[in-house]
């Protein structure tokens, strides 16, 4: 039931983030809801749940704003291995810090990424602009948003899970 | 996970998922409906509160504008009334019949600092085609279609980053073309010829993919010096693109591109 609830979150946040976001422009840049959704799904829910969701993310925000749907699921993939390498090298931050770090950094990832997707396709850039009018504004709403979303959800009873994939946990199961 | 990713992108080149977009974006269109008629006019409320400032300008230069036009379109409707006198006297028939159009809605926007492309209500089953010609209501060029569904379309407005227009100055035969540029904004690499600011750009029609005098903007500003092989030219679009709501597209025009043009 959780899992179907998660999809449905994001493919909600698919239409939210090509219809309600790009009304609300900070500098130009929009608001990633599908990144947030998928970074709360990984750490509220389970990794495996946003294994699930990465995909129906991209193919629905991939459809609707007639992009790539492979491409996106490349630039939402990092935030799985992230989530577990903060989580396994004892990083000394809290849950918060780890869901922020992992967030920031799948965020600056897939802003290049599709930046570069798009000088593939033809458009012109310089480095600058990337870093100072994509990457960093970029980086810096994600976390603006993360930190609005995350006290709600934490006073609202839901806790803190593990991004780390519990192994031998399908095996374990049969 | 990547090798999902390789199939998708796979996929996609081949059109394998278009059915299943155009599912999807009916399935979808009423929380879009829905979500468009609760937020779209918060939009328009704080758009319009924080552009007080501009709009005051805006306004001051248009009442200038407009009194100039006013004396304009006084002499324009003297020089009609001659034209179609001589027409009338050459048994010429009026105006362009052939020129066709849809109105839609524009239903979503994916809009980054690169790319500024729209989805509208309409698709194949109203004639719509790839390469339609997409424009305001006012007939100014916004975008072209680049890929269409049963119900749906999207198209890439010319302040996407990936847009080229072929284009030239209204009366002075200069010309160039007209690109996208980060931030939505519009240049315009001038091939040769003078320019100055305030004057109008039209679509040249050069390559096929655009029908020739389609008004795109003004010239905004023109930087660099006498010694420059390319001065920096800036276009104001003659629309909002960022608040239009609907949109007409052209369904006589059959583009015919030399590649030219996107």
């Amino acid at each position: 039931m959780k899992a179907i609830i998660a999809v449905a979150g994001t493919v909600f946040a698919a239409v939210w983030q090509v219809t309600v976001a790009p009304l609300f422009p900070v500098w130009n840049i929009t608001f990633d809801f599908v990144l947030l959704v998928l970074v709360l799904v990984a750490a509220f829910g389970t990794p495996r749940r946003a294994m699930v969701c990465i995909p129906v993310a991209a193919l629905a925000y991939g459809f609707l704003a007639n992009r790539e749907p492979g491409l996106l699921v490349l630039a939402y993939l990092p935030l799985l291995p992230l989530g577990l390498y903060l989580e396994e090298t004892r990083v000394p931050l809290n849950h918060f810090g780890r869901t922020a770090l992992a967030l920031v950094a799948t965020g600056a990832w897939a802003r290049l990424l599709l930046v570069l997707g798009a000088v593939v396709g033809g458009a012109s850039a310089n480095v600058g602009f990337v870093l100072f009018g994509v990457v960093l504004p970029g980086l810096f709403l994600d976390l603006a948003l993360l930190s609005l979303v995350y006290l709600p959800l934490r006073l609202l009873g839901w806790s803190g899970q593990s991004m780390s994939l519990s192994r031998g946990g399908y095996y374990s199961s049969l | 996970m990547i090798g999902l990713a390789l199939f998708l992108a796979l996929a996609g080149q081949v059109g394998v998922l278009n059915p299943f977009q155009g599912v999807f974006l009916r399935i979808t269109s009423p929380v879009e409906s829905v979500l468009n008629g609760v937020f779209r006019p918060v939009a328009s409320l704080l758009s319009g509160a924080g552009e007080a400032g501009n709009l005051r300008d805006e306004n001051n230069r248009l009442r200038l504008e407009n009194e100039a036009l006013r004396n304009q379109v006084g002499e324009l409707q003297q020089n009609a009334e001659d034209i179609k006198g001589l027409r009338d006297a050459l048994n010429l028939t009026q105006g362009d019949q052939s020129v066709k159009y849809v109105a839609a809605d524009i239903v979503h926007r994916d809009a980054s600092p690169f790319t500024d492309v729209v989805t509208i209500n309409r698709g194949s089953g109203d004639q719509i085609q790839v390469g339609m010609v997409v424009v305001s209501t006012k007939g100014t060029l916004l975008g072209k279609v680049t890929k269409v569904t049963a119900t749906n379309s999207f198209v890439r407005l010319i302040t996407d980053t990936q847009s080229t227009v072929s284009a030239e100055i209204l009366g002075t035969g200069a010309d160039g073309s007209v690109k996208g540029t980060p931030n939505r904004g519009l240049s315009f690499d001038l091939a040769q010829g003078e320019i100055q600011v305030g004057d109008q750009v039209v679509t040249a029609g050069l390559g096929g993919g655009f029908p020739r005098g389609l008004p795109i903007g003004r010239v905004a500003s023109v930087s660099g010096t006498s010694q420059d092989l390319y001065k920096k030219v800036t276009v104001e679009p003659g629309v909002r693109i960022g608040t239009a709501e609907n949109v007409l597209v052209r369904t006589d025009f059959i583009p015919e591109s030399l590649g030219l043009e996107d």
